[in-house]
């Protein structure tokens, strides 16, 4: 592992370790009373699973493009992410909306296109782990596919028939509420690159170790 | 068979491998036949197990049509490609100097053909068991779906070549496939419904077949350079 | 490239559909958060056992990720260490 891991992660469990204290200390909202505050965990997972589809399709359009054994590796860990963030998301949604909403779910567009994604994330690893020999460059062609579904999650909330919250809510959040947002943010986001290094550290080493096999069969 | 004299090559090309398929489509028929039957099986399936006192269910015929078209196109794009990989004639055209563009091309017109034949059969189908009055608005239907069928078709024979070779293909196109076009059907379902709906309005109608129309623009461009840059190894 | 082109066309034919999108709306959800003053909220279901259970499950998943993600690399590890020790002994 690289030598900035360590503190890195000592940091993020800090940092998670710390959130509910700034969390509790917030404000309560006024349609919403203290459940809104599900929102300190949903928003940044939510975030880092629409950042992850990104970073599979770009790492898989390079592998795709250049061949490079590095950009297949990030595109299947990030793909785990997806399904990680996105699991997370889509519990602590419905969690808060029972409430809010007074309804588990509804069929939104923004909801049904994360839904969506997630699908496409779980299809992905299926077929890494099912698809035999050259499901690396198949599953990089679906991760394409999921990457440009995640600009429609984002703006979907904006443009359709929808009781979710809209993109507007963030810009204009007061200070009270903004300050454990980020700080929230923050650490969800040195926690993916922690995770990813880890995810990407286990590939690496699956790869020598079938070096290893090749080599003692010789 | 001959390639017509005039056009570019690219264009010389996509109409061979559409020929070769519909040559050996239109001698054994045998895809044809046996995709509409189970698109026509789908529709029935679904309208006996949603019939109450005797009358199949107001709002479902545009939610019907569009699942058994999807099934029925997952089993044709399967058995299109499997096709392909018993003789071998995709590496060979893979091997030929034909741009490889033109050969997703080629199969993309292809399925299409197929799906709209089935469709041709299945929306009257749909309209008689169901009373739907979708054939009120004509024109509108056709750009609804056939918008739709571009879509799923561009996704489908891409995911399809992409699995002529690896493992579990037959379960695998539905994990990939159905994920990535829920968004088209979902598109092609609300845009068939507007069309039933007892005010018409146009632009709702518009608006769902405007919709069709980006992701199918999307879909065919981005599976145009997968195709490109999946098959070559 | 014929790519970019096709890819710019994509973008102009989408941003033209975005006002045909904007045509039909729900009822406004709330677009802002607002802090609260005084006012209890209304009790409907409680809270409380959402709100925990929320920060249960994702503090929850996150370190079953992990511990998952530890255990893959250990066992992983040994067996490189295993097989590297395999090939000392057969002396390459």
């Amino acid at each position: 592992m690289p030598k900035w891991f360590n503190p890195a992660a000592i940091l993020c469990g800090l940092m998670f370790v710390v959130s509910p204290v700034l969390i509790a200390r917030a404000p309560d909202e006024s349609s919403m009373g203290m459940v809104y505050k599900i929102y300190y965990y949903h928003m940044p997972s939510a975030w880092m699973f629409l950042l992850a589809p990104l970073v599979c399709g770009a790492s898989s359009a390079l592998f795709l493009a250049r061949g490079r054994p590095e950009d297949d590796r990030r595109a299947w860990a990030a793909a785990e992410l997806t399904v990680l963030f996105g699991a997370l998301t889509l519990i602590t949604g419905p969690l808060w909306a029972r409430r809010a909403w007074g309804t588990w779910w509804v069929w939104d567009a923004r909801l049904t296109s994360s839904l969506v994604g997630w699908m496409i994330g779980w299809a992905y690893l299926i077929l890494r782990r099912y698809g035999g020999p050259g499901s690396d460059k198949l599953a990089a062609g679906v991760a394409l596919f999921g990457a440009v579904n995640v600009p429609f999650i984002y703006i979907s909330v904006n443009y359709w028939r929808t009781i979710h919250p809209p993109t507007t809510v963030v810009p204009r959040l007061p200070v009270e509420m903004g300050v454990p947002l980020w700080f929230c943010v923050f650490a969800f986001l040195l926690l993916f690159v922690l995770l990813m290094t880890m995810r990407l550290r286990l590939e690496e080493t699956r790869t020598r170790l079938d070096g290893l096999y090749v080599a003692l069969d010789e | 068979m001959s390639a017509p004299a005039g056009g570019t090559p690219f264009a010389r090309s996509v109409w061979l491998v559409l020929q070769k398929d519909l040559t050996v489509e239109v001698r054994s028929r045998e895809i044809a036949y046996t995709t509409l039957f189970f698109a026509a099986s789908c529709v029935l399936v679904f309208a006996f197990a949603l019939v109450r006192e005797g009358r199949a269910p107001e709002g479902g015929a545009a939610g019907i049509l569009w699942i058994a078209i999807v099934f029925a196109g997952t089993l044709a794009l399967g058995r299109t490609f499997e096709r392909e990989r018993q003789s071998e004639t995709l590496r060979a055209l893979l091997l030929s100097p034909m741009p490889r563009p033109a050969i997703y091309v080629g199969k993309l017109l292809g399925i299409i053909a197929l799906l709209a034949g089935t469709e041709l059969v299945l929306v009257p189908l749909v309209v008689f068991l169901f009373n739907a009055r979708l054939f009120a608005h004509p024109f509108w239907l056709l750009g609804i779906v056939l918008g739709a069928t571009i879509g799923y078709a561009a996704v489908g024979t891409l995911f399809a070549a992409m699995l002529v070779r690896a493992r579990s293909r037959d379960v695998l196109l539905p994990v990939l496939l159905y994920p990535v076009v829920v968004p088209v059907i979902i598109a092609g379902v609300q845009g068939t419904t507007a069309l039933l709906q007892p005010a018409f309005d146009p632009a709702l109608v518009r608006f769902w077949l405007l919709l069709l129309l980006a992701f199918d623009v999307v879909f065919v461009v981005l599976a145009l350079w997968t195709f490109e840059a999946v098959m070559s190894d | 490239m014929a790519a970019v082109r096709a890819a710019c066309v994509a973008l102009a034919i989408i941003g033209s559909g975005a006002p045909a999108a904007i045509a039909a709306q729900p009822p406004e959800p709330q677009d802002e958060f607002r802090p609260v003053g005084n006012n209890p909220a209304p009790e409907q279901i409680p809270a409380a056992p959402l709100l925990i259970g929320a920060y249960i499950v994702v503090l929850g998943g996150l370190f079953a990720y992990v511990v998952s993600l530890s255990r893959r690399l250990g066992a992983v590890r040994h067996d490189v260490e295993r097989l590297e020790g395999e090939l000392k002994r057969r002396g390459r």
